[in-house]
């Protein structure tokens, strides 16, 4: 963890810039280790041991603002850089809006970075040994092997991994923030073999801040789950389709939204959102919180990387755009109030069309949606593509499944969908409440109508 | 001594690194190498006329690694102090404790023939003030082109990494790699409709690149074919011909064979192309090569990040697959020579094998007639991302503009469309390949597991078959 010593560093380099004619500076110190093993089809592969420690400067002089960072934190060698670095920032153009944000706005909560129950103590007490035990215990290697049916196991590959993480954040303000948290990841790829010689692939991974949460059978069962289900893909033709999208991928569809949300998107013309706070845009079934402050959840923190407080807002409310992410200098070009600087933890809220779920209060599962759905194509991977982020218009490689009355039929590859994020947004049929735990994006399994697929 | 440069820049001396590739065997390991990198990057970004943000990164550190048969041992340090590195020494050498059985033999390779990237003027030496100018000028000869533009944004970066290898084998390689890349966009508005371009070129060379020869080629393609996005459709979707426009559809070999050809995947078995080395895989007369050898090309390199130096592999001659790309580790499991291909993001990741700058060679047809053979289809050009499935090889690449063609013509301009195929389907449906190959030189960076700079080339191609996103 971050020293006393290092932390009186940090604040050194906040005063030495001050003395070296800066007007104002921030300095982000961050500490992370992580330990990842990974296992090869029963046996040990890779061992790794990383361990970062960096600064990052940000530092504003006469209306001027440059970033810099390095990893060599010898008080002297930082001395020299900050030095450096204010002369480059003289160097720079000047603009009035470069500036640290309001004090009442900074965060006032973060003091020990434990706040968030993001910690777990248990990464202490935990010996190589141990890691290297639970990484053998991800490899279902063997009892595959062992009961192959249908296909056969090319290779298994399993990560286990365990990272704690510790940043210290402050500013010529008087702003203090500490945040810190461990990561325990698990992750597991089978590639199988059918008795066509036809390869496919499969993979799982969860990730917690609890090392507790860890499932060690789920991951290697799902990749092989995931991989075997796509023997046999069968040709669907071109055309309109209702679409299911599976939790584990439907996040690829809020991120154009939330890109196209950023302040700096909007005020450069490069966003197919701009003008439309306040509106309704969507269908009036999307809403979209982003629950920044939610204990013990990956993705929680209680500050932004300017130090601004966050809390739980609406971003999308019954289709209606409530705020876009604006940060400091956003908030001066554009004359409009800040905000916070991006999302932290978006959470996609469930809707059915037609239903009120709020007194239904029921769970709303993948397969409670492909019932309500009847028909059409479910996608459970995506394979490239993009979204323009001026447009909107977007088309996606995805992979999955026919499905009627329901029940899946038969797996589906080399598919495209085109269209456009908003169109697509606004044929919202229904959002579960199955989004992983283990995701820092809470978005859950999706049906859209009306869609274009191309095959 | 240019030795004594490196040795001096991490503070380490000959016997130190003896030392330290003593402790990393100290268990028994087959193989273990050092990797010293000091990297200094410089960003500069104009936006609403001002060049407003900018700074100066430092990174600096070694990396360990040991091999013990295929098993990888590998940490770093965050500074060259003896003790530190020594601690990293020995957790990367765990990998081989308690390990028993054959290992695997590495041999020395050859030295280096020629300095592919040389500086002019060393980016280190500059300071932001020199690059002001050029920004301004780009940003003002941008908005000068087309009165429909609203914005311009001016990206410059630059990067210089020292760095220094060494190894069990006692081969000692050092470099100093330098990398400078400028990206332009514009933002245009016509009739309540609003489209942007960006343009970029990206080079392996020192701040020489900087100057009007470079400001005048970003400008122009900045502006190039706006008119055609603004009137550009969706197709419709399907199956269809696919005309690949010479130059950055070098990303259909990247994605479609590039990393199914990458040997790691390959020894696992993991790739589709696991168990075809020798066999015909597309037509005859194709060759496609992935190329460490071209001189400032972003892609190339005098030595990989394991000291092998740089070379011209050929994966596909005449049509036969003739080589895999490889790190040491998997020529060892091969029994064939390291390619040059083992590479990595910096020194807090071991290498693995990764392209460079692929291209296919060129071949007799002519562009013009190419297009013309084409009844029904589409032309493409312009590219921005990709993705493949290694094991079932299904690839896409999305295309950001290119024309219907109708009866041999070029007609209606198209753009925003994702296209889908199979690596090996569309290697064996190529039935004709341009004399005009060309290397793209925009900022093209690969995402395998590490972020690493690449480039792509290729001549005019009809691929008879792909499927094509579309309305």
């Amino acid at each position: 963890m971050i020293t006393a010593n290092e932390i009186s560093l940090a604040q050194h380099c906040i005063s030495h810039a001050l003395s070296c004619g800066a007007s104002a500076a921030r300095v982000y110190l961050n500490k992370c280790v992580t330990d990842s093993y990974t296992i090869l089809n029963g046996e040990l592969d890779k061992v790794t041991h990383s361990a970062d420690r960096s600064i990052y400067l940000y530092i504003f002089a006469d209306n001027r603002y440059g970033t810099f960072s390095t990893n060599r934190l010898e008080k002297n060698e930082l001395e020299d850089f900050i030095q450096r670095a204010i002369e480059m920032v003289r160097m720079l153009g000047e603009d009035e809006c470069r500036k640290l944000p309001s004090p009442e706005r900074t965060a006032k909560d973060a003091v020990t970075g434990l706040e968030l129950q993001l910690y777990d103590a248990a990464y202490e007490q935990m010996d190589a040994g141990t890691r290297l035990a639970n990484a053998f215990r991800l490899s279902r290697y063997d009892e595959i092997k062992a009961a192959e049916d249908g296909y056969r196991l090319i290779s298994e590959e399993c990560e286990y991994s365990c990272t704690s993480d510790d940043s210290y954040t402050a500013d010529s303000q008087g702003f203090e923030g500490r945040h810190r948290e461990t990561t325990f990841g698990t992750f597991s790829e089978m590639t199988i073999e059918d008795r066509d010689g036809n390869k496919y692939s499969g993979y799982w991974w969860q990730t917690s801040p609890r090392m507790a949460d860890t499932d060690f059978d789920e991951c290697g069962r799902k990749a092989l789950e995931r991989a075997v289900r796509q023997i046999g893909p069968k040709k669907r033709r071109s055309g309109r389709y209702r679409m299911v999208v599976d939790t584990a991928v439907s996040s690829r569809l809020v991120s154009p939204v939330i890109t196209a949300l950023n302040a700096a998107s909007v005020q450069q013309k490069m966003s197919f959102l701009d003008g439309a706070i306040g509106k309704r845009i969507f269908h009036e079934g999307m809403t979209l919180m982003d629950l920044a402050r939610t204990p013990g959840k990956n993705g929680s923190r209680l500050f932004d990387t300017e130090g601004v407080a966050t809390k739980d807002t609406s971003v999308i409310e019954n289709g209606t755009v409530r705020q876009y992410f604006v940060n400091t200098y956003q908030s001066g070009k554009m004359g409009i109030e800040p905000t916070i600087e991006d999302v932290s933890r978006p959470c996609l809220m469930p809707f059915i069309k037609g239903k009120d779920l709020e007194s239904a209060e029921k769970a709303v599962s993948l397969k409670d949606i492909l019932k309500l759905t009847g028909n059409g194509i479910l996608v459970t991977g995506f394979n490239g593509g993009n979204c323009n982020p001026v447009t909107g218009d977007f088309s996606f490689g995805i992979e999955g499944f026919a499905f009627s009355r329901g029940r899946i039929t038969h797996p589906v590859r080399e598919m495209l969908i085109t269209g456009n994020i908003v169109e697509l947004w606004n044929n919202l049929t229904a959002a579960g409440t199955d989004a992983r735990p283990s995701s820092r994006w809470q978005i859950p399994s999706l049906a859209f109508e009306d869609v274009v697929f191309s095959a | 001594m240019e030795k004594n440069i490196y040795l001096n820049i991490f503070k380490v001396t000959e016997p130190q690194l003896q030392t330290l590739a003593a402790t990393a065997l100290a268990h028994g390991g087959d193989y273990c190498d050092l990797y010293f990198e000091h990297t200094t990057f410089f960003n500069l970004l104009l936006k609403d006329g001002v060049v407003s943000s900018g700074g100066f990164h430092t990174d600096f550190g070694a990396g360990i690694r040991v091999l013990k048969g295929e098993k990888t041992g590998y940490a770093y340090s965050e500074n060259t102090e003896m003790a530190d590195m020594l601690k990293a020494a020995e957790a990367a050498a765990a990998i081989a404790a308690g390990t028993s059985g054959a290992g695997r033999s590495y041999a020395r390779v050859a030295d280096r023939k020629a300095d592919l990237y040389p500086m002019k003027e060393n980016w280190r030496d500059k300071g932001a003030d020199a690059f002001l100018s050029f920004m301004k000028e780009l940003e003002t000869a941008v908005f000068a082109k087309d009165s429909r533009i609203v914005k311009v944004i001016v990206r410059l970066s630059d990067s210089v990494s020292d760095v220094m290898m060494y190894n069990s084998l006692g081969e000692l390689t050092y470099e100093t790699r330098p990398m400078g890349s400028v990206t332009v966009t514009a933002v245009f508005q016509q009739n309540g409709k609003t489209e942007n371009r960006s343009a970029s070129r990206s080079f392996r060379m020192g701040a020489e690149l900087i100057g009007p020869g470079l400001l005048n080629e970003l400008a122009e393609d900045a502006v190039k074919g706006i008119d055609e996005r603004f009137e550009a459709i969706r197709p419709k979707g399907g199956q269809m011909n696919v005309v690949m426009g010479a130059g950055a559809s070098g990303i259909l070999l990247h994605e479609a064979m590039g990393h199914a050809f990458e040997a790691d995947f390959n020894r696992k078995g993991q790739s589709i192309f696991s168990d075809r080395m020798g066999q015909q895989v597309c037509p005859k007369g194709i060759s496609v090569v992935d190329d460490g050898t071209v001189a400032f090309n972003r892609g190339a390199g005098n030595y990989d990040d394991e000291g092998v130096p740089g070379e011209k592999t050929y994966m596909i001659q005449d049509g036969v697959l003739c080589s895999y790309l490889h790190d040491r580790i998997s020529a060892s499991w091969y029994g064939t020579k390291p390619t040059g291909n083992g590479r990595r993001e910096n020194f807090r990741y071991n290498p693995i094998p990764r392209m460079r700058a692929t291209y296919m060679e060129s071949g007799n047809a002519d562009p013009e007639g190419i297009i013309s053979s084409v009844k029904n289809g589409i032309y493409v050009d312009e590219f921005s991302n990709g993705q493949v499935k290694i094991g079932e090889g299904d690839f896409t690449f999305f295309v950001k503009s290119g024309f219907l063609i109708e009866n041999g013509r070029l007609t209606a301009p198209v753009k925003d469309i994702n296209i889908i195929g199979n690596g090996p389907q569309a290697l064996a449906d190529i039935v004709a390949v341009g004399n005009d190959l060309k290397i793209d030189n925009g900022t093209w960076t690969c995402g395998k597991e590490q972020s690493v700079p690449v480039s792509c080339g290729m001549p005019t191609v009809l691929i008879s078959s792909l499927t094509v996103g579309g309305e």
